[in-house]
Formats: C-alpha cells, structure tokens, sequence
C-alpha cells in the first residue's frame, strides 16, 4: 500500500479535536486510527430480528458458526475473521464498543456463538475460520438485530457500529425494505458509507425479483447509494452439501462473494478513505455544532440588558435636567410666597398688640401701669417673634421635603437638619417709660389754689351784695369746691396726656420690633433659601454625575463586551472554517477515484 | 342481572334521556340493533401482513383481494359459529386517515391484529385500539396473529412449530400481554389454500408426491425451481412454498383425499388453532363483546353530549365497567390459556371450566347436567370450595387472586335466579 494520503487528513483531525479539548474524541479517533492502518477489513452484518443474518455468515463461511434460530438468537456480535486452524473464544469484560482486547476464553468454534450468546457477562463471541474469503483480512461481524431503540440489542449493535469499514444490511425477500430499514440504512451510512442490501430467504417467495427491483428503485429514491444483492442461505448450503456448482451461482452466493472479494477487499484503500471521510465528517460535524451554536448565540447579541440599563440611565439623566429646572423655580415660588405670608402675619399680630395696648391706655394709667404693661407688651412681642419665626421655619421644613421629593425622589432626605436652626435674636429691645410728669402736692396745691381764687371771688363779691364780707363760709366754701374741681380737672387732664405718650411710647416701640425683626425674618429666609438652594443644586448635580458615571461604566462593559464579542466571533468563524476545511479535505478523499468500483 | 342485561337497560334508559337528540338516538338504535347481529370481527394489520390471505381463510373462499374495507358475512359452520368478517386498510398505509381506522374498530366488536414477528412489530396500532375509557378497563378484545408463520420458520415443513415457540415467549411478555388476549400464530397463504383447495389441485399434489424424493427435493429447494413448469408456478402462488411442501409431504406420509389433506393443512398451517381462540374468546362470549361495544357507544354519546339527564348514567356506567365480572373471566381465561397466569394442574382445568373456558352455560361450566336444585348445589359446592383455594396459604399471591375470580364466578352462578 502507498503512504496513504487519508492518515495525515486523519492526524490533523485527531489534532483539531485536542485543539477543541476534547480528550474523548482524541482517544476514540486514535483507537479508529489505529484499525484503519491495519490490515483487517470489517464488514458488519446487522438487520432487523429473524432476517437470516447469522445465516448469511454461515453461508459465506460454509459452516455453521453461528447459531441460528427463529427467535431473536443472536444476543451478542460474532465476528468470524481468518485463523490457521478453527478457533473460538467468547470476550468478556466491559468495554463492548472495542472489538480487540482481552479477556477471552477459549471455547469450542462450533458452540462459541450459542454460548456466547446464552452468557450474560460476554460482549463478543470471536471465530478464527482457515478460509480463502478471510484470508485477505476479511472479518464479518454478526450483530444482535436491530429493534425499538431501546433494547439492549440493538444498543449492542449500534456500538459497534463505528469500527466497521463496510455494513451488509440484512433483509427477507417476503417484504420490501420498510421504513424503519430504509431509516437504518440513512443511519448506518453516516458511520459507514459503504453498505449494501442483502436480500436473503429467496428461496422461499417466487416474487424475490419483483422486491430486489422495488428495493433498488426505493433506495435509489431516497439518494441511498447502496447494491442489492439477493441470496438464498439455505440453497448455497444445499449446494455445499451436494458440491452442486449451478445451485450455489444459483444461491447468489457468488455475487456476494465477488462483492465481498472485488468490490470491498479490492478497493480496500478507497474503503478506507470513505470511512475516514465519513469519521471526519462526523467529528467535525460534533465538533462545529456548539462552535455554530456559540456563534450564533453571539450573533443574536446578548447585551440586551446592558443596553436598555444604559438607555435607562440616559433617560434618567434627560429627567434630571428639566426636573432641576423645575425644582428651582418651585423654590422661588415658594419662597416668594413665604415672605408675603410671613409678613402679613407679623403685621397682623403686631397690630392686634397696638390695639389692645391702645384699649389698654384708654383707662390705665402709665404712670401707675407702665411697668405691668411692659411686661405684657414684652411677652407678647416675644412670642408673635416665636410664633413667626416657628412658622417660618415649618413652612421651610415642608419646602425643603417638598424640594427634596422633586430633586431626588429616591435618597431620602437630602436635606441636613442644621439647616434649620435659625438663630432666636432679642428683637424686642428696651422699652422706655414715657415721660410721666407727676401730679406733685405742691402742684396740686397751686392748681387747687388758683381754681379755689376764682371762685371765692366770684361768691365773695356776689355775698358782698347782700352784705356779707368778701371773705365769709359761703365763698369759702365756694373756693374750697372750685379749688377741688380745678385740681379735679388738672388730674384728669394730665392722665390724658400721660396715656397719649405711652401709647406713642408703645406705637414706636412697636414700629421698632416690627422693621427689626422684619427685616431680621427675611434675612432668614434669605439665608435658608440660599443654603437650601445650594444644597439641592448639589445633591442634583451628585446625582446626576452619579448616573451619568453609571452610563458611562456601562457603555464601557458594552463597549468591551462588543469586541470581545467580535473577537470571539472571528476566532469561532475562524476555527469553523478550519474544521470546513478538514471536512472538505475529507469529502475530497471519499470522492477521488470513486468513479471506479463500489458505487455500483 | 349480567353484563349484556345491564348494558341493555342502560342503552334502553340513555335511549330516553336524549329522546330529542337524533344524532344520538340514531347512534343508541344502532348500537342496540348490533346486539342481536352476529359478531363484527375486524382483521388489521400493516401492509403485506396478509389480512385479505387471512379473511379468505377464514370465510373460506377467496373474499377479499381488494384494497377498500369490506365485510363479509360468513355462515355458522361446525367448526366456527356465525361472524362477519370486515377487512380493513393496512394500518401504516401511507396517508391512511388516522381516524378511519379508529372508526372501524369501533364498528368491530373484535379484533385480530396480524404482525410479521413481534420482535419488528409496531404496537402502535394495538395502543389506539386499546385507548378508551372502556377499552382499558379490559383488553379482552384483541388476538394478535403472527400472520406469516409459515416464513417465521424459513419455510420449513416444521415451520408452524418454531412460529409456537416464539407465540409462546410473546404471549408472556408484559406489554403485548397488556394489549390483547393472545397471540396465534397462522400460516396465512397454506390456511387459505387448504380452505379453497380444489380437486384438480389435489390432484397436482398427489402426482407432485408419487415423484421419487430425489427427483423432488431440488424442486423443492426453491421457489424458483419449483415455479419454473407453469402448472406448478400456479401452484405455488396459491399454496406458497410452505403449502407445497407441507402438502406433498402430507400425501407422501398417507393422506389421500381431497378432504382428509385440507384438514390437516388447516391443522397444520394453524387455522384451527386460531379458529379455537375465535371460539374461545370472541363467540363464545359474542354478548360481553357486544355488550363492550354498546358500553363504548354509550361512552362516545355521554361525553359528545352531555348533560344533566344523562348524569345518572354516567355514574351508572361507571359502576358497571368498574364491576364487570366478565371482562375479569375474559382476561383470567387468557391468562390461564397463555400462562401468564398459573394454577397447580388439577385445579387449572376446573378453573378453566368455571369461568366458562369450555362453555358459557351453567351446566357446561358446573360440569353437571340436571335440574336447577342439582346445578345450585353444585355452585353452592364449587363456591365453598375456591373459596378455600383463595385462603390458602400454600397457594401464591397470584394463585389466590385467579381463584378469586373463580370465586366471583361461582358466586354469580349460585346467586343467578333462574339457573
């Protein structure tokens, strides 16, 4: 044999599935390796239960190696291959897919296969047979039939169906390939590209030929290259009994033989390259799948979610810009509001003080009251002080929450209390008694004594008249009386004037709280308003840089994603292309020379 | 009252109950009507399986060649009670209606499904038979006939023997034994010959069987061979390789006449096997099987169209299945026939006897012949008596359960009014 150009195919391949960690492969493609660089040539034989495949064999062989029955017999493969001298063994041990290795127990050739197939522990029966046929390498594998998936048979069969280089698809004559057989053809041809029908039993329906043709059209039609040889089992052992040469050509025995013999054994190099393709197809097809899935999985784009979190962050980001705007003009409002209340409240409160301290001075006397009044005009512009400035500082309580709500709707309280801690000044300032001049005794007794001048006059002079002296009780008393009434009138007259200047004294007093703490009050709100602004425009804009950091992290895993992505891509559209390239390498060795020999 | 009884009167009552219906009633009328008609039995099977080989053999002349479902009323004979046989279209026809099938094996009170070797067998078919709330309450309706003994054996003269075998290692495995009542193997094309063979073909055989052995044998060794001479290629297309050879051996080995040689090819080919099993379990108890049927019908009609009315009924029928005591003998008689189930041989054939496998009448199952009183004792004393074999621990759990159903049929047959 020439170097084989199949081997190196097969070693890159061998290589291709280490590149692609797959140690189980390596190994499974180095045990075919070594079979395909040996001599022997496998040829499986394998069908359906009760199809005469054990038969066949025995036919091919002339002797009655392998035990045939009506009933499901063969339980484990045989393989019948060449010896110096009849030989058997039956395999035991666990590993069923190898068809060499140890194990083997010597036993009788004409029984091996009964017992084999009676011992549960066997995997295979062997049979070393000195004939001519097996004598180029030839090795026939007899197989458990082939039935519901799940039976061991044909899980027996099946492994070991990797390691045949050719298979005979076994079937009678009394019906034509069904579904299920054309099915294990299209199954077996993956492994094994070379395989041909076997049409058995023609001995006994007069209609063989009618079926041999339907077989071939069907199998034609369904694009499965595959020669239908017809044969009859029984008439080639008649005829080996009888040594009848026509009734063995008759057997059709010598067509299988000629195929055996020219058709496989002849062309044994191309049968190799066919399996190889076949391998290589397959390896490469397991290979590629999840490189194809991966691929494709990559192709559809994963960054899905990334995407839309980034989007969303974009979005948020849009929403924070005109929120900001939003909130600031709020705030003015807001302010602006609070100022007018504000001030109408202290204007108010500060009124109703002037008029009950004017209400107050309509009857008391500063003079005697002042200190009392003072002390209640104290407390109550102390507490309208408290009472505003506790109301400004709620109101700018509940405009910072609300500010706090609008600028960051999701952290809580942005706002730090030492905000509102407005500082309690003393607005008040002192309050001067007003001028009081007192009603002295001496001045009441001057006044007395001019009002009492006038009327002693008047009655003196008009008692005169009548005779009297000028000074006399009547007149007296008549001074005495008007004396009292001019200090009387005096009295009041000063208690008039005494209220008027305290009730000036408090209206100034009064005016003075109200523009000091007037313009202490907006000083305040100015203040908070300003921090207030100042602190939302920071945690605004924290957040904002917040988000937008975000979105920028995220457009970068993206970014990086994509090109890992990419690369990933280009690596797996390379190592896809590599392993077309092997598979192509493959296909071109089944092709070469088919032109001669095997299609048939 | 008994299960045909019970059905009637359900039929009668579900009759009333969709009086304003007259798809429903049509359907009920039909299905009384069936019961007083000779037993349906369908013969199914995949292409090639031979089922018009089959129907021919059983009508005894050749019915059947056609591809359209046919029936074929086929007279009481000695040998085989009143049926009508209908051929049907193979079940893994290509784009065969699905449905048409299924409606066959609902106007068929029985089946006898044919398959190659059970190994390579599709059950699918035998599952939608089987797959009705009625059906599965028991598959008693069902034989499964290995159709094509004749080739199971290679064509050998012996060929019917091996078929057994394997028929035998079948009819325990759980799954096929879930689906029918067992399983007969039958060479179709030598049955059908032996049922039609003609005077002018015996004559071809005898002079076939006067050739010296060694001037016949090669003949014989293919079907090829043999046809080559026209008269016996016309020959082997009606008897099959397998006829011929078991005909001329059958000459050779003394049989000589026309009738004596279709005997023994029925005996031979396994027609009277099958016919016995018909027997057995189809005709004999033709009014179970109608009753099925009816049971089925009324199931369709309950759930096509239900409502309030026939809400008595459904309880009704639900009774009636979950108790039917005869699906129960059914199965044990097949059980007991098959062997998949066992009792100690003395015992085995009085049971066999008393659920009726020799005769569903009282007397042929008390095995007594005699006025009323006579047969109630003698129920009253086989009831005592399995009833013992049900307690007895030295029986197994599965011996006990079969003399149970022995026991129900003692009980029935001592309690039934007019014995």
């Amino acid at each position: 044999m020439m170097a084989s150009p199949w081997l190196g195919v097969l070693d890159d391949t061998i290589q291709a599935c280490g590149a692609h960690a797959r140690p189980d492969l390596v190994e499974r493609l180095r045990a075919r390796r070594a079979e395909l660089a040996g001599p022997k040539v496998r040829v499986l034989v394998l069908g359906e239960s009760g199809q005469g495949k054990s038969q066949l064999i025995n036919g091919l062989v002339n002797a009655p190696v392998c035990a045939v029955g009506d009933d499901v017999t063969t339980s484990v493969p045989a393989i019948v291959q060449h010896a110096e001298a009849p030989a058997g063994a039956i395999v035991t041990g666990d590993d069923a897919r190898n068809l060499e290795g140890p194990g083997r127990v010597p036993t009788p050739v004409e029984s091996v296969t009964a017992r084999a197939n009676r011992d549960t522990g066997a995997v295979r029966a062997e049979i070393g047979l000195p004939r001519k046929l097996l004598e180029t390498g030839l090795a026939l594998v007899d197989s458990p039939p082939i039935g519901s998936p799940a039976s061991q048979h044909t899980h027996r069969t099946l492994a070991v169906l990797p390691q045949a280089d050719a298979a005979l698809l076994v079937s009678d004559a009394t019906k034509e390939l069904t579904t299920s057989e054309l099915d294990l053809i299209g199954r077996v041809q993956r492994f094994c590209p070379t395989v041909a029908v076997v049409l058995t039993k023609t001995d006994l329906v007069p209609g063989w030929r009618r079926v041999a043709e339907r077989n071939r059209a069907r199998l034609q039609q369904d694009g499965l290259p595959a020669t239908v040889i017809p044969v009859s089992a029984s008439l080639r052992l008649a005829a080996a009994r009888s040594g009848d040469k026509a009734l063995n050509e008759e057997s059709g025995y010598g067509a299988l033989v000629r195929y055996l013999h020219q058709d496989l054994m002849g062309h044994v190099d191309l049968l190799r390259r066919r399996s190889v393709a076949a391998l290589i197809h397959m390896t490469v097809e397991q290979l590629g799948a999840p490189l194809r899935e991966r691929l494709a999985e990559l192709r559809e784009g994963g960054t899905d979610e990334l995407t839309a979190r980034w989007r969303a962050a974009g979005h948020r980001l849009e929403e924070l810009q005109r929120e900001s705007a939003r909130w600031q003009t709020v705030l003015s409002d807001e302010v602006a509001d609070l100022i007018a209340d504000l001030d109408f409240d202290l204007r108010e409160r500060t009124r109703r003080i002037l008029r009950e301290a004017e209400e107050y001075f309509e009857v008391a006397d500063p003079a005697k009251d002042w200190p009392e009044f003072e002390g209640w005009l104290r407390e109550n512009l102390r507490s309208v002080a408290e009472t505003n400035s506790d109301w400004l500082l709620d109101r700018f309580e509940w405009i910072a929450r609300k500010i706090a709500r609008q600028v960051a709707p999701r952290s809580g309280d942005v706002l730090p209390e030492a905000l509102l801690d407005a500082e309690s000044r003393d607005h008040i300032g002192d309050l001067r008694m007003p001028n009081v001049e007192r009603f002295s005794l001496g001045q009441k007794l001057f006044v007395g004594m001019r009002g009492s001048y006038s009327g002693l006059l008047m009655f003196g002079l008009a008692t005169t008249l009548a005779g009297m002296p000028l000074i006399n009780p009547i007149s007296i008393g008549a001074g005495a009386a008007f004396g009292a009434k001019s200090v009387f009138e005096e009295r009041g007259a000063r208690l008039k004037r005494r209220q008027a200047a305290a009730k000036t004294a408090a209206h100034r007093h009064v005016d003075d709280f109200f523009l000091t703490y007037g313009k202490q009050s907006k000083d305040t709100v100015r203040l908070i308003h300003r921090e207030l602004r100042d602190r939302c425009t920071a945690v605004a804009h924290e957040l904002r840089a917040e988000i937008a950091d975000t979105a920028k992290r995220i457009k970068q895993v993206i970014d990086a994603e994509t090109a890992e992505r990419g690369a990933s891509a280009r690596e797996l559209t390379r190592a896809i292309e590599q392993l077309n390239l092997l598979y192509r390498r493959g296909h071109a060795l089944a092709t070469t020379q088919a032109a001669r020999g095997l299609t048939a | 009252m008994n299960l045909p009884e019970l059905t009637w009167s359900l039929l009668s009552r579900a009759l009333d109950a969709y009086a304003d219906s007259p798809r429903a009633t049509n359907w009920l009328r039909g299905h009384l009507a069936r019961f007083t008609e000779p037993l349906r039995l369908a013969v199914t099977g995949p292409h090639g399986s031979g089922r018009s080989t089959l129907v021919n053999a059983l009508a005894g002349e050749v019915v059947a060649n056609g591809p359209e479902p046919t029936r074929h009323h086929v007279p009481a004979s000695r040998s085989q009670p009143e049926l009508t046989l209908i051929d049907t279209p193979p079940v893994d026809a290509e784009g065969a209606d699905p449905g048409s099938l299924e409606r066959i094996c609902l106007e068929a009170d029985a089946v006898l499904h044919l398959m190659g070797h059970p190994h390579n067998a599709d059950l699918s078919f035998l599952r939608t038979v089987q797959d009705h709330p009625v059906a599965r309450a028991a598959p008693v309706n069902a034989l499964v006939v290995l159709s094509r003994a004749d080739e199971l054996g290679g064509g050998r003269v012996d060929a019917l023997i091996s078929a057994r075998q394997v028929a035998r290692r079948y009819r325990r495995e759980t799954e096929l034994a879930g689906l029918c009542q067992d399983i007969v193997p039958v060479a179709g094309l030598a049955a059908q010959a032996g049922r039609t063979i003609t005077e002018a073909e015996f004559e071809t055989i005898a002079a076939l069987a006067a050739v010296p052995k060694a001037e016949l044998e090669p003949l014989l060794l293919s079907a090829d061979r043999f046809a080559a001479d026209e008269a016996r290629a016309a020959l082997l297309s009606r008897f099959g390789l397998f006829g011929v050879r078991l005909a001329t051996t059958l000459v050779r080995g003394g049989v000589d006449s026309q009738a004596a040689l279709a005997a023994q090819l029925l005996q031979r080919a396994g027609l009277s096997e099958l016919r016995d099993a018909i027997t057995r379990y189809f005709t004999d108890r033709a009014r179970v099987l109608k009753a099925r049927s009816a049971l089925i019908g009324l199931e369709v009609v309950l759930r096509m169209e239900p409502r309030p009315a026939a809400a008595p009924l459904v309880t009704e029928l639900e009774r009636l299945l979950a108790g039917a005591h005869e699906f129960a003998e059914l199965r044990m008689l097949a059980a007991l026939n098959t062997g998949r189930a066992r009792l100690p041989d003395g015992l085995k054939d009085e049971a066999l006897r008393l659920i009726g496998g020799y005769g569903d009448d009282p007397p042929s199952r008390l095995g007594v012949a005699g006025p009323e009183p006579q047969l109630r004792q003698a129920a009253l004393g086989a009831l005592r008596l399995w009833q013992e074999y049900a307690e007895n621990p030295v029986l197994g759990a599965a011996e006990r359960r079969a003399a149970l159903t022995v026991v129900r049929s003692c009980e029935a047959m001592a309690m039934a009014p007019g014995l």
